[in-house]
């Protein structure tokens, strides 16, 4: 096991510069999940970790040391991928053992801790089986094997269940996740998937534009987001962002572009009648006969447990998670509350999160 | 029959319905297949014939009696001892030797990142395009200057530098289809590019590896221009030297001449057969994988 730093790397091909001094630490033992947007460069640094991509500028150690100049065997990494990259005229058993054969072990050592990586993963009726014989979640649980056997300080992960249906990736999910708490091995993996990384991570690293835009436990990203982009981006559905201006006379409230008038629990920090963004999660929306907005219907999307609702409100739209069998219908308009405790601020111009003001607590 | 019964009867019953497109491709192909086979069963035929019944039947009747006799005559007289062991040699050196050299040369070009890789592949294959006739006499000047004349080495040699380019081609393209996860899965494995190349290239490539290996024998068993100009004693000749020469002195014993003739083209034929499983699966898999 080994803690990885990685220090202002860079990466550049050519004059087109895709990563721009990225800082993480990562400790001994930690499953981080670097996600974003596609050409985000999270592959492109989990690729300079593991040594498959030169290091432009900057360094990445490995259990304190600088792996830079390293071949990716001299790394004692492991890594799964995203097309599970099994060698396919070679047997389960042969693919999780070419490492060790390759550094020269013993065949009975090579046969003993195959073996026994089999078991923990449920491989071993698979074992003399050809990549092609095997289904997509058998393959990467043999991807997975044939990185646990060569007991590796850090694992890498990259996208590894992509390619698999639904179903399979929340079980592939649990899976590695338990398998983290087994091994108890670092972890770095990239996913574009935010329930993934909310799901499974320890500490998430939110990359956008080579850039990180956030870094933190998985709840400390859901609640206390750095910007408009980490708002929208961890959540299901995304979260909601409502242009507008604060109330003239300093009371919690917004006045939306067509003069409808929000009213809101607290207010952010700033001026009166700033240009703000007010960001709400679709679960923090409630119907509210009262003191609720009218918005109109556009589309329906009943899921069983709840129902998914588009709504346009002052020319926006908005996605509400309301109970289930609502007795409302496609044109009808609906009463919204936007008083959640939970919802936030942004600056119109920056996009960055302003935090609540504390004295502007409105019991509704 | 009820309305029950025609809805449930059997759709093989229906009739069927040929496409006209099809038929005419199998009509053609059978056209193409009898064009193709003609020769052949001409040759074979005629070898089996004893010569007056070649000149009084009919080209493409079976012989009436079988004349093993020509095929032997034919061997010595040929002097097939010599020229089969030269050909032998020369095909057996070449054609794996080959193909090593280009699937190493493809891999290198393909898998590792030198910087110019684009333009070693665009040298090499320049060597593919020009027609080796117009190289035949400098050819033969610095084969004759290495002192190479007449020996099995100034024949492969050559051989190996006009087979290599369209081969890489071809491997280059194949190598290049492999998803490069596999190369990195196996560098962080530890593999070096040796082992990558021999244990995961190599057995995944066999199907195109089959084809090449069959397309060249074949062009390298029957090669003639470059082996009558640098195999100038007798005793060096290969097959189809030892073939032109046999045909100058018997050609009016067509039964012996047709027997040489196969006995020539028998062994080539015979890898095709061997190899053409691999052959056809490994056009496809060059096909489909770009």
């Amino acid at each position: 096991m080994a803690n990885v730093e990685i220090s202002a790397v860079r990466k550049s091909y050519g004059a087109l510069e895709v990563v721009h001094g990225v800082d993480i630490d990562i400790k001994d033992g930690e499953f981080v999940i670097l996600v974003g947007p596609s050409g985000c460069g999270k592959s492109t640094l989990l690729r300079m970790i593991a040594g498959l991509e030169e290091i432009s500028d900057g360094a990445v150690s490995i259990g304190g040391r600088v792996v830079n100049n390293l071949t990716p065997k001299e790394r004692n990494i492991a890594m799964v991928f995203q097309n599970y990259a099994l060698y396919p005229q070679m047997t389960v058993a042969q693919n999780m053992g070419f490492s060790l054969e390759i550094s020269g072990k013993s065949k009975a050592e090579i046969s003993s801790k195959v073996n026994s990586t089999a078991e923990i993963l449920g491989l071993t009726p698979l074992l003399e089986r050809k990549p092609s014989q095997l289904s997509g979640g058998q393959r990467q649980r043999v991807a997975m094997g044939r990185a646990i056997v060569r007991d590796p300080a850090v694992f890498l992960f990259d996208e590894p269940l992509s390619n698999l249906d639904a179903n399979l990736r929340v079980q592939m999910r649990a899976e590695i996740k338990a398998l983290h708490q087994r091994l108890g091995t670092t972890i770095v993996y990239v996913t574009h998937d935010q329930i993934e990384a909310m799901t499974m991570a320890d500490r998430i690293v939110v990359l956008r534009g080579g850039v990180v835009e956030q870094m933190g436990t998985p709840m400390d990203l859901y609640d206390s987001p750095a910007n408009m982009f980490v708002a929208g981006f961890l959540g299901s559905p995304s979260m909601n962002f409502l242009k507008g201006r604060l109330a003239a006379d300093g009371s919690p409230g917004l006045t939306l572009e067509d003069g409808s008038e929000v009213k809101l629990q607290h207010s952010p920090q700033g001026t009166s009648n700033q240009a703000i963004v007010l960001g709400i999660r679709p679960q923090d929306i409630a119907v509210d006969p009262v003191n609720g907005t009218p918005a109109v219907i556009k589309v329906m999307e009943p899921t069983g447990a709840d129902t998914h609702v588009l709504v346009e409100l002052a020319g926006q739209d908005l996605v509400a998670v309301l109970p289930p069998r609502l007795k409302t219908t496609v044109g009808e308009t609906i009463p919204l509350s936007f008083a959640s405790p939970n919802v936030h601020f942004f600056d119109a111009a920056s996009e960055a999160n302003i935090p609540c003001d504390p004295k502007s607590e409105h019991d509704q | 029959m009820t309305i029950v019964d025609a809805q449930t009867a059997p759709f093989s019953s229906l009739p069927k319905r040929r496409d006209p497109v099809l038929i005419g491709l199998w009509i053609s192909l059978v056209i193409v297949a009898i064009i193709w086979l003609a020769p052949i069963v001409f040759i074979t035929f005629t070898a089996m014939k004893s010569n007056p019944e070649v000149l009084n039947s009919a080209a493409f009747a079976p012989p009436e009696k079988i004349v093993w006799e020509n095929f032997t005559k034919a061997w010595v007289k040929g002097n097939f001892n010599e020229t089969f062991v030269n050909s032998t040699v020369i095909t057996f050196i070449k054609v794996p030797l080959g193909l090593l050299i280009s699937a190493m040369a493809a891999y290198a070009l393909a898998q590792i990142q030198m910087g110019w890789n684009k333009f070693l592949l665009i040298f090499v294959l320049f060597g593919a395009m020009i027609p080796f006739q117009v190289m035949l006499a400098p050819l033969f000047t610095l084969v004759n200057s290495l002192s190479l004349i007449d020996t099995y080495p100034g024949v492969i040699l050559p051989y190996l530098a006009f087979g290599v380019p369209y081969q890489v081609f071809i491997l280059h393209g194949f190598f290049k289809a492999i998803p490069k996860e596999l190369t990195e899965a196996a560098l962080i494995d530890g593999a070096s590019h040796v082992t990558i190349f021999r244990r995961i290239f190599l057995p995944v490539s066999l199907p195109v590896l089959a084809a090449l290996l069959i397309l060249d024998f074949v062009a390298t068993w029957n090669e003639f221009a470059m082996a009558l100009v640098l195999l100038q004693d007798k005793h060096m000749w290969t097959l189809p030297l030892g073939l032109m020469s046999f045909q100058g002195q018997f050609s009016d014993n067509y039964g012996q001449l047709n027997a040489a003739i196969v006995m020539t083209v028998l062994p080539a034929t015979i890898v095709y057969l061997i190899f053409q499983r691999y052959f056809v699966s490994g056009l496809t898999s060059g096909a489909v994988k770009g």
